[in-house]
């Protein structure tokens, strides 16, 4: 509003100056839907197009052929399954990993914002560090501690990964949205007579609702678009989605096929995409309370 | 209903000290106030007596039995919070019944008991609700009601009224005063407002500095404080603090008072002044004993006129407060709003020192005891 | 006598404390301690265990015979590794300085009481969402000179159009730095806009009551109050930029040869298929370094700032 008004009061200039202001803003949104636009004509494109027209040439009709193949018949390497095997094992990864992860920050934070003890809070604070620490500091000794527990390249052994490495942040989620709720509360239920996981179910559980719903979109997010620990912990029938569009991408067997590439970059990032499209709220305010701190 | 006893109770962080040996006994039925200022202990000892904080040494014992290492939940204690605390997720009627279900009453006796409560806290209309679509006097009347509801041995209201309005205020307190007459149940009751304490107290604890400095029914410490401090608390506006040298008249010691002319007045028990001859001490007047002239007070011992000039007025409806300054001190008098007092006039006051106290000027402990 | 009595009966029953040893009071403690362990044993254990790696001559398997500092003078005497944290001091400064421009600005322009502002938002921040796997792949064949927007101007007309930078070892760098950009500078902007929306109104009120202009309202007013979010967003971002992998596994896979390597990339190489566990481990412990450079600065004046505000 404020501005507003002072727009109508110079209309001349300002209005030059407004309609600049919609023409970067506008090209700024040309810039950042570009690529997936070009990523959707690319995959509905057949090869012959591909070669021939540019970026933006639209295909003369929807070869959905690219996709189908995609999902289920190119090759990385030796086998020709498409992606879809590794999609599934993604999912294999992300649905235990995000409700371990989610149910363990939230009887984390639960503990640490209302069952305070002495050191509980310079765990936290020690717990928060592992937020930030870059994971190759962490790599090799996992490596060999999922040998030793034998569930090295397996999808069971990336889900203990992301549950480890997952557990901070949710813990950090959990933490800051139980803080503003009155310590009061726990002690009149101690007094009702209910006890740390009646109080935990009956009272704090029912009110946490949005938190789970930020916590359990920011796991998703970010374990289904790992890739670091994807391919050094996987093994070749284990790997994630993100891992497989890699190699998927980066084969060099034979010519390559751009419209194949492009279809299975959009299957593995739709997931993310749909989730963020139905529920960006959320999405965002897992990104700004999980960047900016504790 | 049960009586409380709190024994020796003491509490530290580390080094610091909370609560230094607090010795409190309340009878069954009693109406007990913990009042003081922010900081001293109250709330620390509330949470004791509750369960919700270790104590680390002495007892305490509700009916008798020992409870000093009882969990919370097993003391049969209710307690009202000044947030109220009320469940979020829950509507008034679950709010009431969640204690008696997680004491396993069946369904049956819970509806009874929930319904008699809410008869008794007119609360009956608004059982479906959730606290956050109640007032703040409603969510107050629901907190009490969850308290209420289990017939606990003790209830415990940790400054219940201090999140009201200053109207809904003096009602919940005179609800409550009702309420106990009726029930007679024992009450402890932290509050820093001196004026509920006041009113509702069957006997006072004036807590500072994690000790109690006196405990005593309201009238005791209004008008006999054990210190400087307790004197100060209790009452508003609050007692007049005068430093007065001691003289001796004809061998009583007397007071002496420099306002518009330096008058000596009498001290209603001049022997307790005896060894301070010549030294300066505090008398502690409150502002109803200075007053405008009063024709059938006067003649009577302790009572002395004198000529003080007017500073400020505060008319304050069936009052006006004069304030004036006597031997370098702010002196609030209450005088009848009919008495002219033009600010920068000399006028007549009456001082009744019949009630009077003195205090050491360094320690503010009482002289005249 | 009376007193010695009650005192030595409480310190008894201190000592005795009979109903509190419940499993109850050990809840909270039991509850935590799964996270405890996990904390302990994989964030530190692994970051000491690590550290030790660093000073050993392992190679294809952990050995611990201890070399002292020889893996870290064979890391900065390595090519590839200078090549790599010369890419990341370029990459981190370009990636951090567009994106807070970008960031800034398309924070401020949305706060113009925009037309379809929640759209454009929703715009801007979607690649926030996609992996970086998908980015680069996305990216790559935007760049690919053969096919992509090389050829596309080409096409157009412009026939000595140029933009092979993906194939030229000396700018390949620049070409994660538009990636990353595109991924990361709309949450700049989501950070920003946050920080916008929270400038108390009465501020921006007195300022234009004071004859400010809603530039000089920006720029002397908004803008100052915003540091925290600025220091934020700072440390985010060099925070992505050092961990950067997987983008410059899928746009570029560190080539041509090794020129657009970055530190990750270097440490993941080296310990997993070239078997230099001793040095891999030894530029992991480098980049721990630069983040806790960055980091512990911060923490420390967050703790500070939040413990003035109780």
């Amino acid at each position: 509003m404020k501005n507003n008004a002072i727009a109508r009061k110079t209309s001349g200039v300002e209005k030059v100056l407004r309609l600049a202001l919609y023409a970067v803003l506008l090209i700024m949104a040309f810039f950042y839907l570009m690529p997936l636009v070009i990523m959707l004509i690319t995959s509905l494109k057949d090869a012959e197009e591909v070669r021939n027209g540019t970026l933006l040439s639209l295909p003369s009709y929807l070869h959905f052929d690219s996709w189908t193949k995609a999902w289920s018949g190119a090759c990385t390497g030796s086998t020709c399954t498409g992606i879809s095997p590794y999609f599934i094992n993604s999912f294999k990864i992300v649905i235990p990993a995000v409700a371990i992860s989610t149910l363990l920050g939230a009887i984390n934070g639960y503990v640490i914002s209302l069952w305070k003890f002495r050191g509980s809070d310079l765990f936290f604070a020690a717990l928060l560090l592992g937020c930030f620490i870059p994971f190759q500091v962490v790599l090799l000794p996992m490596a060999q501690t999922l040998g030793w527990l034998g569930i090295a390249s397996s999808t069971t052994g990336l889900v203990f990964v992301h549950v480890v490495y997952g557990v901070a942040f949710t813990t950090l989620f959990f933490r800051n949205f139980y803080q503003s709720i009155p310590g009061e509360l726990v002690k009149a239920a101690r007094l009702d007579g209910a006890g740390f996981f009646t109080i935990f179910y009956r009272i704090i559980l029912p009110v946490s609702t949005p938190i789970i719903v930020v916590t359990v979109i920011w796991q998703f997010t970010q374990i289904w678009n790992d890739f670091l620990f994807g391919v050094a912990f996987s093994g070749f029938d284990s790997q994630p989605v993100t891992v497989a569009l890699n190699n998927l991408v980066n084969t060099s067997f034979g010519g390559k096929e751009y419209n194949v590439d492009m279809a299975a970059a959009i299957i593995a990032a739709l997931p993310t995409i749909i989730v963020y499209v139905f529920a960006g709220k959320y999405f965002v305010r897992g990104l700004t309370a999980g960047a900016v701190k504790g | 209903m049960a009586s409380l006893t709190i024994d020796n109770v003491k509490k530290s962080y580390g080094k610091t000290e909370i609560l230094k040996g607090i010795n409190i006994s309340i009878e069954t039925g009693e109406f007990l106030i913990l009042v003081g200022p922010s900081g001293c202990g109250k709330s620390t000892l509330m949470n004791s007596i509750a369960g919700l904080e270790d104590i680390t040494e002495g007892r305490i014992l509700i009916a008798d039995k020992d409870v000093t290492y009882t969990s919370p939940k097993d003391r049969d204690i209710a307690m009202v919070f000044q947030s109220y605390a009320l469940y979020p997720n829950m509507t008034v009627e679950q709010n009431i019944s969640f204690g008696l279900e997680m004491r396993k009453v069946p369904k049956a006796e819970r509806d009874v008991e929930i319904q008699r409560v809410a008869e008794l806290l007119q609360i009956s209309h608004l059982l479906d609700r959730k606290p956050a679509q109640l007032s703040g006097g409603q969510r107050q009347r629901v907190a009490m009601g969850r308290a209420l509801a289990r017939r606990p041995q003790l209830y415990l209201f940790d400054e219940p009224l201090s999140n009201l309005d200053a109207k809904l205020r003096v009602e919940m307190r005179t609800e409550i005063k009702k309420l106990h007459k009726k029930l007679g149940t024992t009450i402890v009751y932290v509050t820093h407002d001196q004026i509920e304490a006041m009113t509702l107290a069957d006997r006072i604890a004036v807590m500072k500095d994690g000790e109690v400095q006196q405990l005593g029914t309201p009238q005791e410490i209004y008008d006999n404080p054990a210190n400087l401090f307790v004197a100060g608390f209790m009452g508003s506006p609050a007692m007049n603090f005068i430093p007065a040298k001691v003289i001796d008249q004809n061998g009583t010691p007397v007071l002496e008072l420099e306002a518009n002319t330096t008058t000596a007045i009498p001290f209603p028990r001049p022997e307790s002044l005896k060894n301070h001859i010549g030294k300066t001490v505090l008398l502690g007047l409150r502002p109803e004993m200075i007053t405008e002239p009063q024709p059938h007070k006067e003649g009577q011992a302790f009572v002395t006129t004198t000529g003080v000039e007017v500073e400020v007025t505060e008319p304050m409806g069936a009052d006006t407060m004069i304030l004036t300054r006597i031997n370098g001190a702010e002196i609030n008098c209450r005088s009848n709003p009919s008495y002219l007092a033009e600010p920068g006039s000399v006028i007549n006051m009456m001082f009744d020192t019949s009630k009077a106290v003195v205090f050491d000027p360094k320690t503010g402990e009482r002289l005249d005891f | 006598m009376n007193t010695n009595a009650t005192n030595s009966e409480s310190k008894k029953t201190q000592l005795g404390r009979p109903a509190r040893l419940s499993l109850a009071d050990w809840m909270p403690k039991i509850v935590l301690a799964p996270t405890m362990l996990i904390a302990i044993v994989c964030i530190y254990g692994y970051m000491i265990w690590t550290a030790v790696l660093s000073f050993t001559g392992s190679r294809m398997l952990p050995s611990y015979k201890f070399v002292g500092w020889d893996q870290y003078e064979r890391l900065f005497n390595n090519d590839r590794w200078m090549v790599a944290l010369t890419n990341l001091g370029i990459f981190g400064s370009l990636f951090i300085l567009i994106c807070l421009f970008l960031g800034i600005m398309l924070a401020i322009f949305l706060d113009q009481k925009i037309r379809a502002e929640g759209a454009l938002r929703t715009i801007y921040l979607y690649p926030m969402a996609i992996s970086f796997i998908v980015t680069g792949t996305a990216w790559k064949w935007l760049l690919n000179p053969t096919n992509g927007i090389q050829k596309l101007m080409i096409d157009m007309g412009f026939e000595n159009f140029k933009f092979d930078w993906l194939t030229d070892p000396h700018r390949v760098v620049y070409c994660l730095v538009i990636a990353a950009v595109w991924q990361a500078s709309g949450f700049v902007m989501a950070l920003f806009l946050a920080g916008l929306r929270g400038v108390d109104g009465d501020l921006i009120k007195a300022a234009h009551l004071d004859g400010a202009s809603t530039f000089t309202t920006y720029r002397r007013i908004i803008l100052p109050s915003l540091k925290p979010v600025f220091f934020s967003a700072l440390v985010i971002l060099s925070h992505i930029a050092i961990k950067s992998f997987d983008l410059v596994q899928a746009l570029t896979n560190g080539g041509p040869g090794y020129s657009s390597d970055l530190p990750a990339n270097f440490m993941y190489t080296y310990t997993f298929t070239r078997s230099q566990i001793g040095m891999g481990s030894a530029s992991a412990m480098v980049m721990l370094g630069c983040i806790l450079a960055i980091l512990v600065p911060y923490l420390y004046s967050e703790l500070r700032g939040g413990r003035n505000e109780k």
